[in-house]
C-alpha cells in the first residue's frame, strides 16, 4: 500500500463518517473501495478511533512528465501516470483488449519498448516479477509481464497476443536477465517461441517430451520411453 | 590461477546427490578444480501442478500448494490466501489475521533453523544441524497441536482458518520463545564466527546489487546484498504494518557484501525478529472470534485477474490468479522465489572452486519443489 | 538378540539352518539409501533427526547406492527420474531391498488424476518390499515399515535355488 492510497483511504473514510458516502461508493478502485469500507464499519463499531483528515499541503500532486503544481486535491492514481507516459509514446503499438488495469502490445517492436521501459527516468521499471503465458482460447495465447520498480515503487502489467498457429514474441532476456528462465518456462509449457534468445529449450520437461502441456486442447502421450503415461485404473472414478 | 590451463572436465553433480537439496542436476565444466560454467537443469520434480490447478476447485488448491515449498507451507498458504482474498474482496476478522502471522512467523522460524542447519552440513558440521533440527520439532509440536499435520497443513482457507487455536496454544508458545532465544544465540556462536566456516564462506559467491536485481532475486538473498527490501514492510499485507521489527541487511561483517556469509548470517537475525514479531502478535490477539466466520458459502470469483506477492522464507512468493467466473480456476500461475534465486547461480559461481560450489548453493537456500511445482 | 536367547543352556553349540544364519545376520542393521526427491525425504530426515532416532535400530544413511542394502524412495519420482531410479537399483549390490515411502511412491499420490509427468508408483520401475502409506508419513510409519522389513528379510530364502 503506497502513501497516497493510504491517505485516499484515510480521507474517503472521513468523508464517509461526515454524511457522504457518494464519494466512497463512487471511486473507482475496488481494493479502495473496500479497505474505506471496512474502516468505516470498524470506527461506528467503535473497534478503532477515527484517524484524523490528512493534511491539504500533502495532497498537492506534482507532475512529475508536465512539471505542473496541480492544486486540486484528487490524488492521481499511479498506475494511470504510468500508462499516460507510455501511450503518448508508443500510441502506434497498442493492441485492442478487454480489461482496463494493463496495456497491450503488438508483439513487433516488443524489445525497443522493453528497453525504454527500463531505462526512461520518469518510469524505471527495473525489476520483472512474474512472466507468464495463457491460453485464451480461440486460436489465442498471451504471454504476460509484471513489472515493478524497486525505485519509485509502481507497477504496470503488460500482456501481449499471439495467434495459436504462428506464436512469436521477441525475447526481453537482454533487458531483464530473469526473462531467459521464465521465457524458457512459458516454451516449454505453452509452445510460445521467443525470437533472439540465446537457448530456447525446455527447462521443466525432457527435452523429448512432445505436446505443450498447459494448453487447452493437450493430449498425454502414450508411452514414455517404454513406460505407460496415463494409467488408469478400475474403479477409481 | 589462470595461467596453466588444462583440458576441460564436464562434471555431473547429482540429480542423487546428498548435497544438492533435491532432485538438482548441475553440469559443471572446471578447468582443474576452477570451475568455468555451471548448468543447472531441473525438471525432475515437475509435479504439474498448474494443470492440477486447472482442474480442481479453489479450495482444493490449497493442499496443492503445500506440495509445492514444502518447507513452509504456512507461507504458501498465506500466498494464495492473500490473493483469493484479494479478488473476491473478503475482509477477514482480527483474530484470524493475529493467527495468521503468528502461524507465519512460527513458519519462517522452523524453515530458517532447518536452512542454517543444512548449510553448516554442506560444509561438515554435524552437530548444529541436530540441535536445529531439535528445536524445529518443537515447532512441528505447536503445529500438530493445531491442525493435526507436522509438515503439510491444509490450514489457512480462504476466509479463514481450518482450525481455531486450542487452549494452552498461546502458553506453550511463550514457554517456547522463551527457551529458543539463547539458542539462537548458541547457534550463532558454534556456526557463524567459526573459523572454519568464515574461511568457507565470505567472501565467496559475491551477487552484487544490480545483479541481483536483475536476475529477480529477492528475500533474504536479495537483503544480503544490501538491498533493504522486504515486502512486510515495503509492500504490507495483512496486518503486518503494526508491528515493529527490524529489516536486516547484509553488511560485509566477515568479507564482501552479499557473499555467503552474509546470507547465511542475515537469516539468523531475522530469526530474532520474528521471535518479535510473535510475542506482539500475541499480546495484541483478540480473545475471541470465529474463525470460520467469514467462510464463503460458494467460491465464485468475479472474473479477471490479480497478482498477489507475500513475503516467504524464501523470498516474494507471487501468485497470478485469473478466472472465469466459475468454481475452477482457469488459470494459476505461482512465481517462485526459489526458482529465481537459483537462475543466478551461473553468474555468481563460476571462477570458484568446486567445494565453492555447494556452498553457495547452499546458502542461496532453494527447495526443489518450489523450482519444479 | 532374541533368536539366540534360551539356546545357551548347556553346551555352547547351537544347531541351525545356514539360511536363517544369514537372514538373522541381514536383518538387523540394513544401511538405507537416502533416495529422498520431495517431502517425503523431510520426514525421512526427521526419522533419521534426534527425537525418533532410526540409527538406534540399526539404519544408517549411506549416500552411495553400492554401500547400501535398503533403498527407501521418499518422494514423487516423476518421469525424468524414473530411469535414474532404475539405474541406481541396478547399482546397488545384492540382496537388495526396496521401501517406498508415501503415497506418491506407492501410487502416484494427490498426482495420479491430472499429473501427466508423475510416474504412479514406483513398482513400475522397480520391484518394492513394503509399501509406507501416508502424505507424508510420520516417522513413526516409517519406522514400522523398516521393522515389518526386518520380519520380512528373516523369512528370505536366500539359498534355496531359484524357479528358472
Amino acid at each position: 500500500m503506497t502513501q497516497d492510497k493510504e491517505k485516499l483511504i484515510v480521507e474517503l473514510v472521513n468523508k464517509g463518517l461526515d454524511g457522504d458516502m457518494d464519494s466512497v461508493n463512487n471511486h473507482e478502485d475496488k481494493i479502495v473501495r473496500a479497505k474505506a469500507k471496512a474502516m468505516i464499519m470498524k470506527v461506528k463499531k467503535g473497534t478503532v478511533e477515527r484517524p484524523p483528515m490528512p493534511e491539504i499541503s500533502n495532497q498537492v500532486a506534482t507532475d512529475p512528465i508536465s512539471g505542473n503544481q496541480d492544486q486540486a486535491i484528487k490524488i492521481e492514481d499511479p498506475f494511470e501516470k504510468v500508462k499516460k507516459v507510455i501511450t503518448e509514446k508508443y500510441s502506434n503499438d497498442l493492441d485492442e483488449g478487454k480489461e482496463a488495469n494493463c496495456i497491450y502490445f503488438k508483439p513487433d517492436n516488443w524489445l525497443e519498448i522493453a528497453k525504454w521501459l527500463r531505462s526512461e527516468p520518469s518510469l524505471l521499471f527495473d525489476s520483472l516479477q512474474c512472466q507468464m503465458g495463457m491460453d485464451m482460447g480461440e486460436d489465442i495465447l498471451e504471454s504476460r509481464y509484471n513489472f515493478h520498480s524497486m525505485e519509485l515503487d509502481h507497477y504496470l502489467e503488460v500482456r501481449i497476443r499471439v495467434s495459436r498457429s504462428d506464436p512469436k514474441i521477441p525475447s526481453v532476456e537482454q533487458v531483464w536477465r530473469i526473462a531467459d528462465w521464465f521465457e524458457r518456462e512459458t516454451y516449454d509449457m505453452l509452445g510460445i517461441e521467443y525470437i533472439g534468445h540465446r537457448d530456447l529449450r525446455r527447462i521443466l520437461l525432457p527435452d523429448d517430451w512432445e505436446g505443450w502441456p498447459l494448453r487447452k486442447d493437450y493430449q498425454e502421450q502414450e508411452t514414455y520411453h517404454g513406460i505407460v503415461v496415463p494409467k488408469i485404473k478400475e474403479g477409481w472414478d | 590461477m589462470g595461467l596453466v590451463h588444462g583440458e576441460e572436465m564436464v562434471l555431473n553433480i547429482g540429480p542423487q546427490h546428498p548435497a544438492t537439496h533435491g532432485v538438482l542436476r548441475l553440469q559443471v565444466k572446471t578447468d582443474g578444480e576452477v570451475v568455468s560454467q555451471i548448468t543447472p537443469y531441473m525438471g525432475y520434480l515437475h509435479r504439474c501442478f498448474e494443470k492440477h490447478c486447472e482442474n480442481v476447485t479453489y479450495e482444493q488448491v490449497i493442499p496443492y500448494t503445500d506440495r509445492c515449498d514444502y518447507l513452509s507451507s504456512m507461507s504458501m498458504n498465506f500466498g494464495y490466501v492473500v490473493a483469493m482474498e484479494r479478488l473476491m474482496e473478503i475482509k477477514v476478522n482480527e483474530r484470524v489475521e493475529h493467527i495468521r502471522v503468528v502461524m507465519a512467523e512460527l513458519q519462517r522460524i522452523a524453515s530458517h533453523l532447518l536452512c542454517t542447519g543444512v548449510f553448516g552440513l554442506d560444509l561438515g558440521a554435524f552437530t548444529p544441524f541436530l540441535w536445529a533440527l531439535r528445536d524445529r520439532e518443537r515447532i512441528l509440536d505447536l503445529f500438530e497441536m493445531t491442525c493435526g499435520a507436522r509438515l503439510l497443513y491444509n490450514y489457512m482457507w480462504i476466509g479463514g482458518l481450518s482450525h481455531d487455536i486450542p487452549t494452552g496454544f498461546v502458553e506453550s508458545t511463550l514457554k517456547f520463545l522463551d527457551s529458543f532465544e539463547p539458542n539462537i544465540d548458541e547457534l550463532e556462536n558454534i556456526l557463524a564466527h567459526n573459523k572454519i566456516l568464515v574461511e568457507r564462506s565470505a567472501d565467496i559467491g559475491v551477487m552484487p546489487k544490480d545483479i541481483a536485481i536483475s536476475y529477480g532475486v529477492t528475500g533474504p538473498n536479495l537483503r544480503a546484498s544490501g538491498v533493504k527490501w522486504d515486502l512486510r514492510k515495503n509492500d504490507p499485507y495483512s496486518i503486518y504494518d503494526r508491528f515493529e521489527f527490524d529489516i536486516p541487511v547484509g553488511e560485509g561483517i566477515k568479507g564482501t557484501v552479499g557473499d555467503c556469509w552474509d546470507r547465511f548470517y542475515v537469516r539468523i537475525i531475522e530469526m530474532r525478529e520474528s521471535v518479535k514479531i510473535i510475542r506482539q502478535a500475541i499480546s495484541k490477539m483478540p480473545k475471541d472470534g470465529d474463525v470460520h466466520q467469514s467462510l464463503p458459502k460458494k467460491i465464485r470469483p468475479p472474473k479477471g485477474s490479480v497478482y498477489a506477492r507475500t513475503e516467504t522464507p524464501r523470498g516474494d512468493l507471487g501468485y497470478y490468479i485469473e478466472s472465469d467466473g466459475s468454481a475452477i480456476p482457469y488459470r494459476l500461475k505461482m512465481r517462485s522465489p526459489a526458482f529465481t534465486a537459483l537462475s543466478v547461480m551461473d553468474e555468481i559461481a563460476s571462477g570458484w572452486l568446486l567445494s565453492d560450489v555447494l556452498a553457495i548453493l547452499g546458502s542461496l537456500d532453494i527447495v526443489l519443489g518450489e523450482i519444479d511445482r | 538378540m532374541g533368536l539366540l536367547t534360551n539356546k545357551f543352556s548347556e553346551d555352547n553349540v547351537i544347531v541351525a539352518k545356514l539360511e536363517k544364519l544369514l537372514n538373522w545376520s541381514r536383518s538387523t542393521s540394513p544401511w538405507f539409501f537416502q533416495f529422498g526427491t520431495a517431502c517425503c525425504a523431510i520426514e525421512m530426515m526427521a526419522a533419521a533427526a534426534p527425537r525418533h532416532d532410526i540409527k538406534r535400530i540399526g539404519f544408517i544413511p549411506r549416500s552411495s547406492p553400492r554401500q547400501a542394502d535398503v533403498m527407501i524412495v521418499a518422494g514423487t519420482v516423476t518421469m525424468k527420474m524414473a530411469i535414474r531410479v532404475k539405474k541406481l537399483y541396478e547399482q546397488m549390490a545384492d540382496p537388495k531391498y526396496v521401501v517406498a515411502m508415501g503415497s506418491c511412491a506407492t501410487s502416484g499420490g494427490p498426482y495420479w488424476q491430472h499429473g501427466y509427468h508423475v510416474l504412479k508408483g514406483v513398482d513400475i520401475v522397480i520391484p518394492v518390499d513394503v509399501y509406507v502409506p501416508g502424505c507424508p508419513p510420520r516417522p513413526e510409519s516409517l519406522i514400522e515399515g523398516l521393522l515389518k522389513l526386518e520380519e520380512q528379510i528373516l523369512e528370505d530364502r536366500p539359498l534355496t535355488r531359484k524357479m528358472a
